[in-house]
Formats: C-alpha cells, structure tokens, sequence
C-alpha cells in the first residue's frame, strides 16, 4: 500500500515540477548557493539521528567531505549542504521534482533503477549473508538445505533463497526486530539480509559477541549516490569527489570513524573490497 | 489516475499457487482457530450464568483478560512468549514443525473464545430464568439442565452474533502474517512484492476474503433455519 501510495506521490510530483526543469543541477546548485541532499534518518551508521540528536553518517560525511569541496571548486564559490529525509519509496520522486539533488545513503545500484536515475561509483559494497549464533553449523548458503531461515518479507534476499535453495524452511517476517527475536529464540537458526544490516543489528543486540555474520555474499549489492539523469557534468564532479577521497585515504578514515572497531556499526573492510574502490579511481 | 490492470499476474509465474497455499493457509488456521474459539466460548459463556462463584470468576477472568488485549499481541505472545515456557525437546519438536502455525491457531482461538464467550452468556440469558427452574424440577442436575436444555437453545439464539464473530475470525487470521504464517494476505504482498503489480494483488485478497465470507454467512443462514425451534422465535421469511 505505502508503495502504491509512493507510486500516485510520485505521479503528481513529476507532472507539477516537470515544466520547472530548464537549468542544470550545476546551475541550479550555483545560483541558490545550496547542495540538497536526500538521505535516512534511521539507517546507521549511513545518515541517522545521532544520541546527541544530531543528524549524521558515513554517507552525510561523504558529501561534507568530499562531494561538497570537489562541487566548490567546479563552481568557484562556497556552497551550504541541506540534507532532507528520503526513504526507498520516496527517493526517486524526491529527485525527479528537483527537490533534492543527490540521493546520498543505502540506495543499492540496479540496472533498473538506472531507466530513472544515474548513479555515482559504487562507494559501499555489501551483500546478503547469515546472522546466526556463535558456533553454528551453518557457515554460508550452503548449508541452508532443510533449515528454518528467516528473510525479510519481499526482500530479494528471500526471492534468491526461494530460487537457489528451494528446500530451506523460509520464513518470512515484515519487520526486523520480529525476525531476530525468532532467532534469538530458536525458531528460526539463521536470519538472512545484507551483511551491513546484520552488522548493525548485531551492534545493537544485548550480547553482540553471541552472533556471528556468516558466508560468502550470495547477492550482490553496491550502494551508489543517485542524481537526475543525463547530467554528467555534475555527475564527473560527484565521481571526482569521491575519487580524490578514495586517493587521499580520506574516503578509508571516514570508513574507520563509522565501521571501525569502535565505529557506529562495526563491518571491516574486506581486502576485496578495497581493491574493487580503488580500482574505480581513473588517472587524473 | 491512469493504471493498466495486468490481472495476468494473478496465474502467470507462481503467483496462482501462491494465491491457493494462502487460501489453504487461512482456511486451515480459521477452522482450526474457530473449533478452539467456539469450545472455548461455548464453555466458558456457560460458565458465566452457572449459580457457583468460583466457576464465574474463572470465565469472567479468562473473557476479560483475552478480549482486552489487542489479538496482535496475543500473536506474539504465543509465538515468542510461549516456547521458552516448554521443555527443550518439546519447543524443539514444536519448531521442527510449524511453531508459527500453532501460534497463530491459539492466538485466534483464545481471543476469538473470549469474544464468543460473550455471545454464548448473551444467547443463555435471553432464555427465561423459568426454562432452567423447570429443568431442574423434572429432576435435571445443573450440569444436565445445561446440556440438554440450556446450552442447545443458548446456541440457536447466538448463531446470528455467532456469524459474525466468525467472520471477524476468519479476517483477523491475516494478523498472523507479522510471525510468518504465510496466510492469505501474506501470499497477496508476496505477489506485489514479485510483480510490482500492488493493485492487482489486493484485488485479488479482497475478492477471495469477500467470497469465503459472504459463503460463511449464507451457511449461517441455512443453519440457523434448519435448527430453528418452531415457535421459539418470530423469524422473517
């Protein structure tokens, strides 16, 4: 229902501002002095209401730090950074009607989604995997066969169990927090979503030494920045931000800050991993 | 608002499986959820008129407790509150073979009892005091007066109120969804969730929902004229 209703939103949004859309984002950004950014307020460590009530993340940080200078210097002038509430539902519309100019926090890069949207270079790599109880028998997808596994519901983390692993006990549950209590409990002995989202909820548990975030990536999911399409020249400033932070080591302190061993939500940085993002760094 | 329907997703794919297992599901736990509520009412309810305290105290404790929490609590209390109550290789086995299921089948069955029991004590004190006096001087025990006379008059006056707590049964069941009994309306966002097609998902959960109860509510109908005492009642009809 909430999608429908995201889906009629979008609808009317894109038939007021569509007449609106004559100057590029660099110009719009240029003359009104502010860089609007779309980004969560509850998905830590990437944009979320800190404990001092300050809104914050590994995402929010990027576009300060990075985003924010490499735009400054294209255009010659200081600029401010607004950030403004989006959700899965809400962040395509919200950049289609101009109201925001960059989608800056776990927006997974599809093929699909590139028919409405340009992404940046992937700045954040994760996939699904296990959370299961320290010491389990089960260490990756493999060994899901026969077991009671919970996956969020619609999630295409279930579609893919349900394709590749048809004989595991799926169970699917519409919230989170309903789905770790089954497996904190028994019901069910593995939960399956993406690796950062596990993380997270493991930072979060009671107990988190109990739990253990298992198996290869079984899906495939890299976050990228979303902004209008067909608009590469502000497109080449966002990817040369990230690139120079990439470079310059700046884009690996930020990682630290949030998923260090004392960040928000602990995740190291897989070797691979690291490699792929300065692979994606292009002579200068 | 310009939509093209594509109710070809209803068959195509798996959808149309999806949709049957659904029905299955809630059909299975609305029976099973509805025997336990109407034994439970029927008990109970009964129990609520008896002329012995301590019996009235009990059903009224049982009614009161389980009708005035919200039935998605009870979801979870049988399912996450329960099994740590149970002995290891009991929870085990219970786990082992739809843990969420049996949940979902108490949670209806004890809130909806408690509800039913309220339209029982309504049915048993619509009948003159005078029907149970007379039972009892042609020499009827208490038990037996309701047995044989009370209880069986009590369910033929319920059966319109009856109807519809059933009903409200068979609907509720979709609230088992939040502990992963793959019900009906589970099965219609499962299909949304496949096909992006929201409308023609709903559509369908209405439609079949609108079906089983309006064929409950004629079934009703048929039973309350086929049991009704001549006489007892003025009826239209």
């Amino acid at each position: 229902m909430r999608r429908l209703l995201a889906a009629l939103f979008a609808l009317g949004f894109v038939a007021v501002a569509a007449p609106a859309l004559a100057e590029t984002t660099l110009e719009k950004i240029s003359g009104t002095g502010v860089l609007t950014v779309g980004t969560r307020r509850g998905s830590p460590p990437f944009g979320f209401v800190s404990k001092t009530n300050e809104w914050v993340g590994f995402s929010i940080d990027l576009v300060e730090q990075a985003i924010k200078p490499a735009i400054e210097k294209k255009l010659g002038k200081v600029i401010k950074v607004e950030l403004k509430e989006s959700t899965p539902a809400t962040r395509i519309p919200l950049l289609t009607s101009n109201q925001v100019d960059l989608i800056a926090e776990t927006m997974t890069d599809t093929r699909a989604r590139r028919d409405s949207v340009d992404f940046s270079l992937t700045y954040f790599v994760t996939g699904a995997q296990f959370l299961v109880k320290k010491g389990s028998a089960i260490h990756g997808i493999q060994d899901i066969v026969g077991r009671r596994v919970a996956a969020q519901q619609g999630s295409t983390n279930a579609k893919i169990i349900r394709e590749r692993v048809p004989t595991a006990e799926l169970r699917e549950f519409p919230d989170q927090p309903a789905a770790f209590q089954a497996l904190a409990q028994g019901q069910v002995q593995a939960y399956t979503n993406d690796g950062i989202q596990l993380a997270g909820l493991k930072a979060k548990a009671p107990r988190p030494a109990e739990w253990e975030i298992v198996g290869d990536f079984y899906s495939y999911e890299p976050f990228g920045m979303a902004m209008r399409k067909n608009e590469s020249d502000f497109r080449a400033v966002v990817n040369n931000g990230l690139m120079e932070a990439i470079e310059s080591g700046q884009y690996f302190e930020l990682y630290e800050k949030w998923f260090g061993p004392k960040g928000e939500v602990p995740y190291p940085l897989a070797p691979e991993n690291k490699r792929f993002l300065l692979m994606q760094v292009v002579p200068k | 608002m310009r939509y093209a329907f594509h109710w070809e997703v209803l068959w195509s794919g798996q959808s149309g499986r999806w949709l049957l297992q659904g029905l299955a599901t809630t059909v299975e736990l609305s029976a099973l959820g509805w025997v336990l509520a109407a034994a439970l009412g029927i008990v109970s309810g009964a129990m609520r008129t008896v002329p012995w305290r301590p019996l009235r105290a009990l059903a009224t404790v049982y009614v009161e407790f389980f009708r005035n929490v919200p039935l998605l609590v009870w979801m979870f209390f049988w399912y996450f509150g329960v099994p740590p109550l149970l002995p290891e290789a009991i929870r085990e086995w219970l786990f082992r073979h739809g843990a969420e299921f049996w949940a979902g089948t108490f949670a209806l069955g004890v809130y909806h009892g408690a509800r039913m029991s309220e339209v029982i004590r309504g049915g048993i004190q619509a009948i003159p005091r005078t029907q149970f006096e007379a039972a009892v001087a042609m020499g009827l025990t208490t038990f037996q007066a309701y047995r044989l006379v009370i209880v069986p008059i009590a369910l033929r006056l319920s059966i319109p109120p009856a109807t519809n707590e059933s009903l409200n049964l068979l609907k509720n069941s979709s609230v088992a969804l939040t502990i992963s009994v793959a019900e009906l309306t589970f099965q219609t966002r499962q299909i949304e969730a496949y096909t992006a097609r929201a409308l023609e998902a709903l559509t369908a959960g209405t439609v079949i929902y609108l079906v089983l109860c309006v064929g409950i509510a004629a079934i009703m109908a048929r039973v309350e004229h086929r049991f009704a005492i001549p006489g007892l009642i003025a009826r239209g009809g």
